[in-house]
């Protein structure tokens, strides 16, 4: 009985002091004291973080074949691979807690882990690159600037990186746009198309409203999160819809609205089924997605067979 | 069984004049096998004129916190005295970056070199110390040749950089700067 006390007064002691840590802005580093949940917590955010990365490759990768010139080529292939070295430097973070890759991969290629709802919509014409690129990665980059913001050290400073090359995919993708949005009827045609295919997938993709996402306030408390869903929302409408009406373009929310009263956007409803159909498993490209996933990892069984051979010799050395 | 490879944390150099910065780890077989994964993971942008790898293992690593309850040195031999780098967290700002590698020291043990380094180094005062062998760290190497062969690549790929596309705004007060008619 004493034993248990005490740990729990140990426990809460400890707690306490990492609080306290988290409210004088410090960053918990790999190796120091943290409670179980707040470990647990990250290894789920971050790794769910990179398969979302690893799945972004798919939609866009898909047009690199068909790329219109030389230039967008070049660019959508660094593009795709960035996202392959986001999900690099993800894993490595949610490494430092304890979680290893062959636990993350599993529960990825099982199906148990989730990643972003947004990859599991396809990507219907060229003119969809442009818009991932503006709204995907202009809805990611809120998110992970507040992310850059977080309590543990090395998720935080992934993020500061993967900021800083987001900011490359928002742009390429936003130029493109309002290149197209300028250009022939066709091009407009096209743009306006993706953009009615994108705008409501992307404000689901910052997450459920505050009302509805039990874990924010833990979350907020421990740094993990600086803002709330509806607020980074708030942030990315603020930012995308002007420039998307300047542009001449239509958004496809009748109810949309910016409210001089209390200087916020309003929206029309959120179609939060399709939201949490999408989520378990059920969007209109979750099976051809995962397949493709699972297909590459058996395509690159040959490549861990090699280094595995090369590992065994240089650790017996 | 424990089926992961040792950890090895990555230092990068961005320019001649910048020290090596910590940014993160990898796992690998070995040291060759850690710069090739490092370059891959780390260096897809240019800013990079060279890396160091150390297995996480060898690192005496130290924060304030723990320093104040003092930093106890071991019985050891003083006339073997061996090189450690050393590597200092001096703020709690914002950064792509950890640690800073801010000199090396002579010392007999990591204790006696930390030791060392808290009175050669005292400003700015030390969040944490990162205390590595200096055998123990493995570079890309100085040689020009490899140097350009690793890090020249993504130098001439500037549409990798947002910069590059200047300020893309749809607002009649954007200049748009957009090298693409081609479409
Ligand atoms: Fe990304
Ligand atoms: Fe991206």
């Amino acid at each position: 009985m004493t034993k248990i006390n005490e740990m729990t007064m140990n426990d809460e002691k400890q707690t306490a002091e990492f609080e306290a840590r988290i409210a004088r802005g410090e960053k918990i580093e790999a190796g120091d004291w943290m409670p179980e949940a707040y470990r647990k917590q990250l290894i789920r955010m971050i790794s769910q973080h990179a398969h979302s990365e690893y799945i972004g490759m798919l939609p866009e990768g898909k047009w690199i074949p068909h790329a219109p010139s030389l230039r967008r080529k070049m660019i959508l292939i660094a593009k795709v691979q960035d996202e392959a070295g986001h999900g690099q430097y993800l894993y490595h973070a949610a490494e430092t807690l304890g979680a290893t890759r062959e636990e993350m991969m599993d529960a990825f290629l099982t199906g148990k882990a989730k990643y972003s709802s947004i990859f599991n919509y396809p990507s219907d014409t060229w003119a969809d690159v442009g818009m991932i690129g503006w709204l995907v990665d202009g809805a990611a980059i809120r998110n992970q600037t507040m992310l850059a913001q977080c309590s543990y050290g090395p998720y935080s400073r992934a993020m500061v990186r993967i900021c800083a090359e987001e900011t490359f995919h928002h742009k390429q993708g936003k130029e493109m746009v309002l290149l197209y949005a300028h250009g022939t009827p066709k091009q407009r045609e096209m743009v306006q198309d993706a953009l009615n295919r994108y705008w409501w997938p992307s404000l689901m993709m910052l997450g459920p409203h505050d009302a509805d996402s039990p874990n924010t306030p833990q979350l907020v408390r421990w740094g993990i999160k600086t803002k709330t869903n509806d607020e980074v929302r708030q942030e990315f409408i603020a930012e995308t819809a002007p420039e998307l009406l300047a542009a001449g373009l239509t958004i496809p929310d009748p109810e949309l609205h910016f409210d001089e009263e209390s200087g916020q956007w309003i929206h029309g409803p959120i179609d939060w089924d399709e939201f949490w159909q999408v989520v378990r498993g059920n969007g209109p490209c979750n099976a051809e997605r995962l397949g493709a996933r699972r297909q590459a990892h058996e395509d690159g069984a040959w490549v861990r067979e090699a280094l595995n051979g090369y590992a065994q010799k240089a650790l017996s050395t | 069984m424990d089926t992961q490879w040792p950890r090895w944390e990555v230092f990068k150099k961005d320019t001649a004049k910048k020290p090596y910065q910590a940014v993160g780890s990898v796992h690998a077989a070995d040291a060759d096998h850690a710069l090739l994964n490092a370059r891959n993971v780390f260096v897809r942008r240019p800013q990079a004129v060279s890396l160091w790898v150390a297995p996480a293992a060898v690192i005496f690593s130290r924060t304030a916190e723990q320093l104040e309850q003092g930093n106890p040195l071991p019985d050891v031999d003083q006339s073997v005295q061996q090189t450690y780098q050393i590597f200092r967290k001096a703020t709690h700002r914002r950064s792509m970056t950890f640690m800073d590698h801010i000199g090396q020291v002579e010392a007999p043990s990591p204790a006696h070199a930390l030791q060392a380094a808290i009175a050669q180094f005292p400003d700015p005062p030390a969040l944490a110390w990162w205390i590595i062998p200096a055998d123990q760290i493995i570079s890309s190497g100085e040689d020009r040749e490899m140097a350009a062969a690793w890090f020249d690549p993504a130098k001439t790929k500037t549409y990798k950089h947002q910069s590059a596309y200047g300020f893309v705004s749809a607002r009649p007060q954007g200049r748009r700067r957009s090298g693409a008619k081609d479409e």
